[in-house]
């Protein structure tokens, strides 16, 4: 992972800026290829070259937010990501003729907030409470 | 006990045999009691005291005309005759390596080796490693292009679930076609075996790629349907994407 002249190169590559904000998140002096931007503003790399990137480390995320989290990528470019469709969403036809128009935006897990997904009954109640009527006499 | 039959048979083992027979009663007992082999495998066939087996006829094997019955040795059969040491490294050979320790100097040298190579470490939430498009994950209820739900309250995936961990309810919608007014899946339960999916005829359930839904609670665990068209409706483009990739195997 830590080759003086893997690092030295991708320093060059990217710049000092770049690597520094490298270092402070993936913690490893990466260069590659941009692929993308998804609507989140998260940034996506591929460098497929083995001499530089060992493979299975060949496509990596720069997360846009500081309080990063892997759910934050949305799906069609975590099937791209997780290296289960070869192109990108932006180059793949399959990916964007099937994207239907009533698809909702992606929300991140929000587990541990307020917005937490909370279970609640889809059906009416088998049973309810006794309200008591009473009738006026006459 | 098999074996010893063969010896039995053979010539020059009936001194072993002889010796069977004249084995102690009760050890020949105590052996009998804590063998595990089958009851008829322990009669000795010199006793004779074997249960007849009447779907059997007790006709002796017949030998080949012509051959000698009791033993073969390699001569008998010329060409058959394997060395399987033939080519292999000789005795001294062997014997330096092992009192020189070159298997654990090789092994160590391995593991130097791999001690000045990159290390195949993948920085998770940055890099993440391969997924197939039949991978099983969190659980979704997909839609038609239309937008209509799929899920026509068959409730095949209730009865296949193994796990149990389906439940569902159903009603007549006003249009008078049969919808889900609840479609629970207990997250806790699930084993990911993928049954329901196989068995929906609608393809309304899914197993989505996702696998980055922990919580904090168990109760977010125990979705319902609403939770479940939700992440139908946002993951719909790379489900339908992975089943296309897939279709032709299915």
């Amino acid at each position: 992972m830590v080759s003086l002249a893997r690092t030295i190169r991708s320093i060059r590559r990217v710049g000092l800026r770049e690597w520094w904000h490298q270092m402070q998140y993936i913690g490893d002096a990466k260069s590659g290829r941009f692929v993308g931007k998804d609507q989140f503003g998260n940034r996506y790399f591929e460098n497929l070259n083995p001499e530089e990137e060992i493979p299975g480390r060949h496509r990596w995320i720069d997360f846009a937010q500081h309080d990063y989290n892997a759910t934050q990528v949305p799906p069609e470019w975590h099937s791209w990501l997780q290296h289960i469709r070869k192109d990108p969403p932006t180059e793949d036809p399959v990916m964007q003729n099937l994207s239907p128009p009533w698809k909702t935006p992606w929300v991140e897990n929000l587990t541990g907030t307020r917005g937490a997904y909370r279970p609640y009954n889809t059906t009416r109640p088998k049973y309810e409470a006794w309200e008591p009527k009473s009738v006026p006499r006459g | 006990m098999s074996f010893a039959r063969a010896l039995v048979v053979a010539g020059p083992s009936a001194r072993l045999a002889a010796g069977r027979v004249a084995l102690p009663r009760s050890l020949a007992l105590a052996y009998r009691w804590h063998s595990t082999a089958p009851r008829h495998q322990q009669h000795d066939p010199l006793v004779g005291n074997k249960p007849r087996d009447y779907l059997d006829p007790p006709v002796p094997p017949k030998s080949p005309s012509g051959l000698k019955t009791a033993a073969f040795t390699a001569a008998d059969e010329p060409g058959k005759d394997y060395d399987p040491y033939k080519d292999g490294p000789s005795a001294i050979d062997k014997a330096v390596h092992l009192f020189f320790f070159t298997e654990i100097i090789r092994g160590m040298w391995l593991v130097l080796e791999q001690f000045f190579r990159p290390p195949y470490t993948i920085m998770y939430p940055f890099e993440k490693g391969p997924l197939s498009p039949r991978f099983r994950g969190e659980h979704a209820l997909r839609r038609y292009p239309s937008g209509e739900e799929r899920c026509i309250a068959c409730k095949l995936c209730e009865a296949i679930c193994p796990a149990q961990a389906i439940t569902i309810e159903s009603e007549a919608r006003l249009d008078g076609s049969r919808r889900t007014t609840r479609y629970d899946i207990d997250m806790t339960k699930c084993i990911y075996c993928g049954f329901c999916q196989e068995a929906c005829p609608v393809d309304a359930i899914v197993e989505t790629q996702n696998q980055e839904f922990s919580t904090e609670t168990r109760e977010e665990l125990l979705y319902n349907k609403e939770k479940l068209l939700a992440n139908g409706d946002r993951a719909e483009a790379e489900i339908a994407a992975n089943l296309h990739a897939d279709h032709v195997y299915r």
